[in-house]
């Protein structure tokens, strides 16, 4: 399926939002593991060391000083302390014992704490390795440093970094992905449910949406809407089975008294008979006219009016060609872009058109009117100005209404229907019907969508 | 000419008849769908009446028996539903022409007369004349008493629709259905002016006028009237 570039864009949304949400759910949570591991590793090294300081503190304190250097020396090479770190010097900075030479380049931070790099030998390798650790300074100017080796722990810290980094990319990977098939699949069933209700709208009623059969969210919504578009389409079913009923019967009628009553115009003697049966004939055949507009309306506003391919500028423009010769010497002139085709019932935007242009007639006076037909973006605008006495604001909704006629119109002939039956054709057609002023007189204008 | 009717308003049905004999033709009345498509099939008729919608049988269903027999009997169908779709289905199915009620006597028998006519002259030529007025549906042209006659396309087309129909009644809504293939009414006397403007074209100037009004019924051509 193609999709649109809105869909596109609107799936790309999803996908960046969704990634974008996993990496931050992902980044709060491994982050919160990190501080925390990192900290009791931290703090069990430096917990370590502050033991160990503790216990040189009490040995210097009950040994005398050559058994006190002793056991440094004993600690500093005891294989069982891994990564212990000693080192003592005596009041004069000279070197008692200890496993490093640093201590008098170190600073101690205002707890007593140290960090620094020292080559270590284990075995017969050595290696720089990151120390930490306390420097005590002992009663007569001793100093000694108790140092734990913390090259491990950075280690892991920076494998743990590393991992965290990774796992944080691929769920941004992953959560792209998954959002990019997620906000497509949303959008395809978007846009088939929306081409789909596209149809129905324009008034194939037959039609139902597309259930995927995942038994999902939108499977039920979709199934649901489906239900009420088969009660629309009973309904509207109904609906144009009682207009058809309704039209026969009445038609039926109609026809029955009508020819009644040329019968007895056709054999009538007496003029007075002659001259009442004539009214009766003229008045049925209005009421045959007004009837006729209304099922035309009627059968407009069901929908159920098939659609086809019209050329919108060959119909204008033979319908301004129909009307041309009743209008004075030269006024009614036409603009009409050429190949605009719509999806339309033509007899019906016929009928809508010569409307138009039949009221400009009646009450445009010997005004010139213009008919105009332009494309403005996906939409055909088709115009019809007359130059005579125009609809006052307040009166043109009310002028689309079925039999309202307007002020000063009852002298003309009409059925009051024809911009009733012009609105219905509209909405036929997605179209809508516009009354503006066109200073002086009226600009009625039909929005039709194109066809491309 | 010897008219079917088939139409199951019986009353409607002897008004029509007693109209069209009146003007002098033979009606067999058939009130409903299967005598009206057992008759229809005997023959010998010259035109056929059906009503849309009869019991037993609808009128489109004997348009395609007929058909599918091999009849090529004009056929008018009447309707009392709107002609705005259903006219499409009755010329579909075989109908010659469409009428919806209700309809005036003057309208209708206009039609039966030209589908009866129709009949007669099938193979239409390139050239039509009447009197000494011809008109060359090949070349596009048409001359009167020899001399060259300048008209509009839509002109032509109506010169040509009327003179097929040399010497019959017109309607209005013929003209409209036929030339311009409008299937409602224009509330104005657009189709006169017309015509009165055609008139100008071929009559003006000329002894003998062809194109002729028949007051409430529509137009005629003809050197005859």
């Amino acid at each position: 399926m193609r999709l649109r570039p809105f869909a596109r864009s609107s799936i790309a949304r999803v996908a960046v939002l969704h990634a974008l949400l996993l990496a931050a759910s992902m980044m709060a949570v491994l982050g919160v593991v990190y501080l925390w591991t990192a900290r009791i590793i931290a703090s069990e090294g430096d917990e370590l060391v502050s033991v160990e300081a503790q216990s040189i503190s009490a040995d210097f304190r009950e040994k005398d000083l050559d058994a006190f250097v002793t056991e440094v020396v004993d600690r500093a090479e005891d294989p069982w302390i891994r990564g212990g770190i000693y080192e003592m010097r005596g009041p004069r900075g000279d070197f008692l014992a200890g496993n490093v030479v640093v201590l008098p380049e170190l600073h101690a931070d205002r707890d007593g704490w140290v960090e620094f790099d020292v080559d270590v030998v284990h075995g017969e390798a050595s290696a720089p390795r990151r120390i930490r650790g306390r420097v005590l300074n002992l009663d007569g100017g001793f100093h000694v440093l108790v140092g734990h080796d913390v090259e491990d722990r950075l280690a892991f810290r920076a494998v743990m970094l590393r991992s965290l980094a990774w796992a944080l990319l691929m769920v941004i990977l992953f959560g792209a992905l998954g959002g990019w098939w997620l906000g497509r699949r949303i959008s395809q069933a978007a846009q088939s449910i929306t081409e789909s209700a596209g149809r129905i709208a324009r008034g194939d009623l037959g039609e139902r949406l597309p259930v995927s059969g995942s038994g999902d969210e939108i499977d039920a919504l979709v199934s649901r809407f489906n239900d009420l578009l088969g009660r629309v389409d009973t309904l509207t079913g109904t609906m144009r089975a009682v207009l058809d009923s309704t039209a026969h019967d009445l038609r039926g009628h109609l026809n029955r008294i009508r020819a009644a009553a040329q019968d007895a115009h056709h054999t009538a003697q007496d003029p007075a008979q002659v001259e009442s049966t004539g009214i009766v004939l003229a008045e049925i055949d209005r009421l045959s006219e007004t009837l006729q507009g209304l099922l035309r309306i009627a059968v407009a506003e069901s929908g159920t009016a098939p659609l086809d391919r019209v050329d919108l500028s060959q119909l204008a423009r033979d319908l301004v060609e129909f009307y041309e010769p009743v209008v004075c010497a030269d006024q009614l002139t036409s603009t009409l872009e050429p190949d605009l085709h719509v999806r339309g019932h033509r007899q019906l935007l016929t009928q809508a058109i010569s409307n138009l242009l039949d009221n400009a007639i009646k009450y445009g006076g010997t005004a010139p009117i213009r008919v105009v037909l332009t494309r403005d973006g996906t939409t055909a605008v088709l115009a019809v100005e007359d130059g005579g006495i125009g609809i006052p604001e307040d009166e043109r909704e009310l002028a689309v209404q079925r039999f309202r006629r307007l002020r000063g119109s009852s002298g003309l002939p009409g059925t009051g229907l024809g911009l009733s039956l012009v609105s219905a054709v509209a909405r036929l057609h997605q179209a809508t019907l516009k009354l503006e002023d066109a200073n002086p007189g009226l600009r009625a204008a039909l929005r039709i969508p194109l066809e491309p | 000419m010897k008219i079917l009717l088939v139409e199951d308003d019986r009353r409607a049905s002897d008004y029509l008849t007693k109209g069209l004999r009146e003007l002098g033709h033979a009606v067999e009345q058939s009130f409903d769908g299967e005598t009206g498509r057992m008759t229809a099939l005997a023959g010998g008729f010259d035109v056929l009446i059906l009503d849309r919608m009869l019991p037993k049988l609808d009128g489109l269903e004997i348009v395609k028996a007929l058909r599918n027999a091999g009849s090529t009997v004009p056929i008018l169908i009447l309707s009392a539903l709107d002609e705005v779709d259903e006219r499409v289905q009755g010329l579909r199915a075989g109908g010659d022409d469409y009428l919806s009620k209700p309809y005036h006597l003057e309208e209708l028998a206009a039609r039966i007369d030209a589908l009866a006519r129709r009949q007669g002259d099938a193979a239409p030529s390139g050239r039509l004349k009447v009197a000494d007025l011809e008109l060359d549906t090949r070349a596009r042209k048409v001359t009167r008493a020899g001399r060259k006659i300048e008209l509009t396309a839509r002109e032509f087309q109506l010169l040509e629709f009327l003179m097929r129909h040399t010497g019959q009644v017109v309607t209005r809504t013929m003209i409209l259905e036929g030339v311009w293939d409008y299937h409602f009414d224009p509330k104005t006397n657009v189709i006169d002016v017309h015509i009165s403007r055609l008139r100008q074209a071929i009559d003006k100037g000329h002894d003998v006028q062809l194109l002729h009004t028949i007051r409430g019924a529509g137009y005629t051509l003809t050197d005859d009237p």
